[in-house]
């Protein structure tokens, strides 16, 4: 009996671990993200990505670095357990797979392109994008977690929801891209520097 | 008539089976059932990192396949960023498919990667011949009722599907651990078609 009184009370304490925000509190979340997302000229980050499928025993970790320049150009560089580099820059992707390269047009393609822009705003944060997305925000404990649920149909096939947690700051700490079948990429970002001169060069495919 | 019948004598030679053309000796063996034992640990997870060429496009990303149970496999493929892009069950003699994205959704494709990733997940294997060839003993299977050869040294390092005599497909097993394969090498003659998957676990 004892047993189930701990149980009742630590679910009680890890469903109250996260609170849905007021009307205001999301606004006020809101403002912050976009204005610090406005700041952001350079950012360079390292990254561990945790591929979780429910059947597997252990989720699959890869890791590498981020860096993106504004307007537009970002890459990812895996480094572990393979070296593979994705840079999206004018439209175009830039893919290095261990030396080898190649390239996609993404101009003509929308998911491509919809794509590109929810990396980038999604690196900075800025999702809050209503005609987009349906956004539902959280409290748990000094962070936030919003969830961003693709309002498209098509996209909503591939993605179920975007869940970025944000620090006390408003810097994305993490981001989830949660599939229909609840499996999900999970990216925890570490060791972020903002705003220090990149050379042009590491955007160079 | 004499036409027909040379005709008919070269009809005859070019369908010659595969196991005379390669010069096989056949083989008493008492072993009626050939194991793939490539996938078959259930506690294991099995992730490669993938290289997929089919004619002149360039395709990579994360294979993952588990055993979940007796011939029970799933198969995902997922972009190097975690995308999925097929995910595929087979269970006894069914086969499912649980997600793939709407560009390569054509039952030609999903038809040829079945019947790749069958061979590759298919344990045990009933003998109809045995063969030897050199060192190597030769197993002639009738996998999906489509004629397999399982070639076997110490291990199993190879398995060729024919058709009309003629290799279709080559399964190669390379940098064997114990009953880990660490590269495989899918290739195939009449389309253009290679699979590359390295461990990386």
């Amino acid at each position: 009996m004892r047993n189930i009184i701990y149980i009742l009370f630590f679910m009680s304490v890890a469903l109250h671990a996260q609170t849905k925000m007021s009307t205001a509190e999301s606004a006020t979340l809101k403002a912050k993200v976009k204005a610090q997302a406005f700041t952001i000229n350079t950012l360079l980050s390292d990254f561990t990505q945790y591929k979780h499928l429910d059947f597997l025993s252990n989720d699959i970790i890869t890791s590498g670095k981020l860096s993106f320049k504004s307007p537009n150009m970002v890459k990812w560089e895996y480094v572990t357990p393979f070296k593979y580099a994705v840079l999206f820059k004018n439209e175009t992707l830039f893919i290095n797979d261990e030396g080898k390269k190649s390239n996609i047009d993404i101009g003509s393609n929308k998911m491509f392109k919809q794509l590109n822009t929810l990396i980038i705003n999604s690196v900075k944060g800025d999702m809050f994008d209503e005609n987009e997305f349906d956004i539902t925000c959280f409290k748990n404990g000094a962070n936030s977690e919003v969830y961003f649920s693709p309002k498209d149909k098509k996209f909503s096939k591939y993605i179920k929801a975007f869940q970025i947690i944000f620090n006390k700051d408003g810097d994305v700490v993490e981001l989830k891209m949660i599939e229909p079948s609840e499996d999900y990429t999970k990216i925890v970002f570490s060791n972020r520097t903002v705003n220090m001169n990149l050379s042009d060069a590491i955007f160079n495919q | 008539m004499r036409y027909l019948i040379s005709s008919f004598c070269l009809l005859f030679i070019a369908c010659g089976s595969y196991s005379k053309k390669r010069n096989f000796q056949i083989q008493t063996t008492s072993n009626k059932i050939i194991h793939n034992p490539y996938f078959s640990n259930e506690k294991k997870d099995y992730v490669y990192k993938a290289n997929i060429a089919v004619y002149d496009k360039l395709f990579s990303g994360i294979f993952i396949v588990k055993k979940l149970g007796e011939a029970n496999h799933r198969i995902v493929f997922t972009t190097e960023m975690g995308n999925k892009i097929f995910d595929f069950s087979f269970l006894n003699d069914t086969f499912k498919v649980n997600f793939i994205i709407e560009d390569i959704n054509k039952a030609i494709l999903i038809n040829i990667l079945k019947k790749d990733f069958k061979a590759l997940v298919q344990e045990k294997i009933p003998i109809i011949k045995s063969y030897s060839s050199q060192d190597t003993l030769v197993y002639e299977t009738a996998l999906d009722n489509k004629k397999h050869f399982y070639f076997k040294t110490q291990q199993l390092n190879k398995i060729i599907r024919v058709k009309n005599g003629k290799e279709k497909v080559t399964f190669l097993f390379l940098e064997i651990n114990d009953i880990i394969a660490n590269q495989i090498k899918i290739s195939h003659s009449n389309i253009k078609l290679k699979i590359n998957l390295k461990s990386i676990n």
